[in-house]
């Protein structure tokens, strides 16, 4: 019946996707957790050490996502959602060896946070210690991390909005998402073919910051920081 | 808003995701208003630096060479901030104290060779987790308070068995362990101790705290003899003598211990003395140092930790706490009866105005010095010459004498323990042995760890 089901759903059929893109909707592409500009808080601060400020943010992003996936784990199941789904999209796996792994999306996210988290406690990687340096690949390791949480990112929307709403989590999601993609932007650490599934939302969310007042909360959003914990719904 | 509500009371969910739910909320706001913060604190402290180069009218290389300097510092914070430490990070050179629930250990940090006091508490004899975490977020903001006062601590993590605080290493020891070398004190270094306490308990009153444990365990020494105050609200109240519950089924009466009442000072200090250092191990403790509203229906204010103080410069001058018994249970009696029984032995030489500033300390909470502000103290004559601006630059009382600085010359020798042996038969991975050290850690605290490459202040004193 579900593999049935699956098969109904060519991937052409683009009313029905349009239909449920409730993430869509301005009434929840506006509900953010702060309305401070991530433009400015993304930017490498002064002379700062490239590798590290990619290191704590990446580490960070890591935990969020993470977190914000375990809220909407209970309904990511092998049942619910048979690929790693984004849109019309669908991820594989490949292991270390390279080979294509077909698995759930469940299956999937786990794959992700155990390499992800595996690469961030690696001190030779991730080092911690004090003059300890950066690998010469670290910037192709993050690039790769961020491609795949960003498949985490894009899976959340597409297959969990309804629940992430119900859980009154979306402010949060949106406001994680914007950091994200910002952040990825301004270092290059996503390619544009790759985040291209995202685009619509990536538009709408990325272009303002989610209330009418936008021009003049960007223009001093420098020195400004009474508009922390700002929720719009 | 209508529609989100109804689907919330009509969804199902477990509850491991209404926790998880839980958790995302707190730490994404917590984060993203933190974010702004440090984002807006670090244009600041650049900013300060800019003007600084500015008035000191520095040449255009100097200024380069200030800036990189800067932004090494500030790339070493970002690094901290990521770091998770664990046992292995640290060497362990020897067992400086025990407690009732763990010991302190002086360690050696093994990437920066930094000597610190790591005080490891067992979780199976604290409070519950909510409690802890509540505990350490309080004990993070006095740790942003004035360092001269408090002991500080750099890091703290855990792991399934254990706490772990990393502390600042005080090598001059602790007040118990100068009592018991010394016997008593004079008045005149007596003055000294005492004013110091008074001002490190109204630092930490004035950030809001009771300390509630203030005893002479507590009241640590730097390599310059100077005070500061340690063990804040851990482990409060955790001893069973220190609670209500545990005198429940005991009256007022006076106490009863006539034959030792009835000793002379001398065998009475000699008597403390020789329990002193297992009471500190006791898990059922006394509560010698302890107001009596403490143990009232009435409850209890910040005043209670000068009645403390007063038991304390008691100790200092006598030998002995006035209320030390041979059971916790008299020893609460006698605390209870103190308008009986706090009494000064005769042939024990003290002052008037020392005996009039204990008398004010240890008696009830209404008309206790310091009801009406720590200057009501610090006027009292007792306290006469005391520069109490400066008393901290001043040469302490009683130099501490140390010969390097991992030199622990100053505390008791221990029995290696336990405390630290492996979990056997555990598969975990290595990275699940370790634990997060700074949610939220701040610039502040940061600062006291950057002196890399040279020995930090407060250890370099201990060479000279």
């Amino acid at each position: 019946m579900l593999v049935g089901k699956s098969k109904a759903k060519p991937n052409g059929k683009k009313p029905a996707a349009e239909e449920k893109k409730v993430y869509l909707e301005p009434e929840h592409t506006k509900s953010r957790i702060t309305d401070f500009e991530f433009k400015e808080l993304v930017v490498l601060p002064r002379e700062i050490d490239l590798n590290e400020w990619l290191a704590s943010n990446t580490t960070t992003f890591f935990h969020h996502i993470n977190l914000q996936y375990s809220t909407i784990s209970e309904f990511c199941t092998g049942e619910t959602c048979q690929t790693m789904a984004v849109c019309n999209t669908q991820y594989y796996w490949y292991d270390e060896r390279g080979k294509k792994v077909k698995c759930t999306a469940p299956q999937y996210v786990d794959f992700v946070m155990s390499s992800v988290q595996k690469l961030v406690t690696d001190e030779d990687v991730f080092p911690t210690k004090y003059g300890r340096e950066f690998p010469s690949s670290f910037e192709s390791l993050v690039k790769k991390i961020c491609k795949y949480l960003f498949h985490v990112l894009g899976h959340i929307y597409w297959a969990h909005f309804k629940e992430t709403l119900a859980l009154e989590l979306h402010g949060h999601l949106n406001t994680l998402y914007v950091h994200f993609i910002l952040f990825a932007r301004e270092f290059n650490l996503l390619d544009p073919k790759e985040t291209a599934v995202m685009d619509d939302l990536t538009e709408v969310l990325c272009s303002s910051p989610g209330n009418s007042g936008a021009t003049g909360d960007g223009a001093s959003s420098g020195a400004s920081g009474a508009q922390n914990h700002v929720k719009e719904r | 808003m209508a529609m989100t509500a109804g689907a919330t009371t009509t969804f199902p969910m477990s509850s491991h995701t209404r926790e998880r739910v839980t958790v995302a909320k707190l730490t994404l706001e917590n984060f993203y208003s933190n974010l702004i913060l440090q984002h807006e604190e670090r244009e600041t402290r650049q900013k300060k630096l800019e003007v600084a180069m500015e008035e000191e009218g520095l040449a255009d290389e100097e200024k380069k060479l200030r800036r990189s300097q800067h932004a090494r510092k500030e790339t070493e914070f970002l690094r901290l901030k990521r770091t998770r430490l664990g046992l292995d990070d640290f060497e362990s050179l020897k067992v400086i104290g025990r407690g009732a629930f763990g010991e302190v250990r002086l360690v050696q940090k093994k990437d920066t060779g930094h000597i610190y006091a790591m005080k490891i508490l067992r979780k199976a004899d604290m409070l519950e987790k909510e409690q802890v975490a509540h505990i350490r977020a309080e004990r993070d903001i006095l740790v942003e308070a004035d360092g001269a006062w408090v002991v500080k601590m750099f890091y703290s993590f855990q792991d399934k068995r254990n706490l772990y605080l990393i502390m600042e290493f005080l090598p001059g020891g602790d007040m118990m362990t100068l009592l018991m070398k010394k016997d008593t004190l004079t008045e005149e270094e007596t003055q000294f101790y005492i004013s110091e306490t008074v001002l490190a308990i109204d630092a930490i009153h004035q950030l809001g705290f009771i300390h509630r444990d203030i005893k002479p365990d507590n009241l640590l020494l730097d390599a310059k003899g100077h005070v500061k105050l340690s063990d804040f609200g851990l482990c409060t109240g955790l001893k069973k003598a220190h609670r209500t519950e545990f005198y429940r089924n005991l009256t007022h009466n006076p106490p009863s211990d006539f034959s030792f009442q009835n000793m002379n000072s001398k065998r009475k200090a000699e008597t403390w003395k020789k329990n002193r250092r297992q009471l500190a191990y006791s898990t059922v403790g006394t509560p010698d140092y302890i107001a009596p509203e403490v143990f009232m229906q009435t409850g209890y204010n910040k005043l209670c930790d000068w009645w403390s103080l007063g038991v304390i410069m008691y100790e200092m001058l006598i030998g002995f706490p006035p209320f030390c018994s041979e059971t916790p249970q008299e020893t609460y009696r006698k605390v209870m009866s103190w308008k009986e029984t706090l009494a000064f032995p005769p042939e024990v030489p003290v002052s008037e105005k020392a005996k009039d500033l204990i008398l004010r300390f240890c008696t009830d909470s209404e008309n206790r010095i310091g009801n009406g502000g720590v200057e009501e103290i610090k006027g009292h004559p007792f306290f006469e010459g005391v520069d109490w601006g400066h008393i901290r630059e001043r040469p302490a009382a009683i130099p501490i004498e140390i010969r390097s600085i991992d030199d622990t010359s100053n505390f008791d020798d221990f029995p290696e323990s336990d405390i630290l042996q492996p979990v056997p038969n555990t598969t975990e991975p290595d990275y699940k042995s370790k634990d997060w050290v700074f949610l939220n850690y701040t610039y502040k605290r940061f600062e006291g760890l950057t002196q890399r490459g040279s020995i930090p202040t407060y250890m370099k004193a201990g060479k000279l």
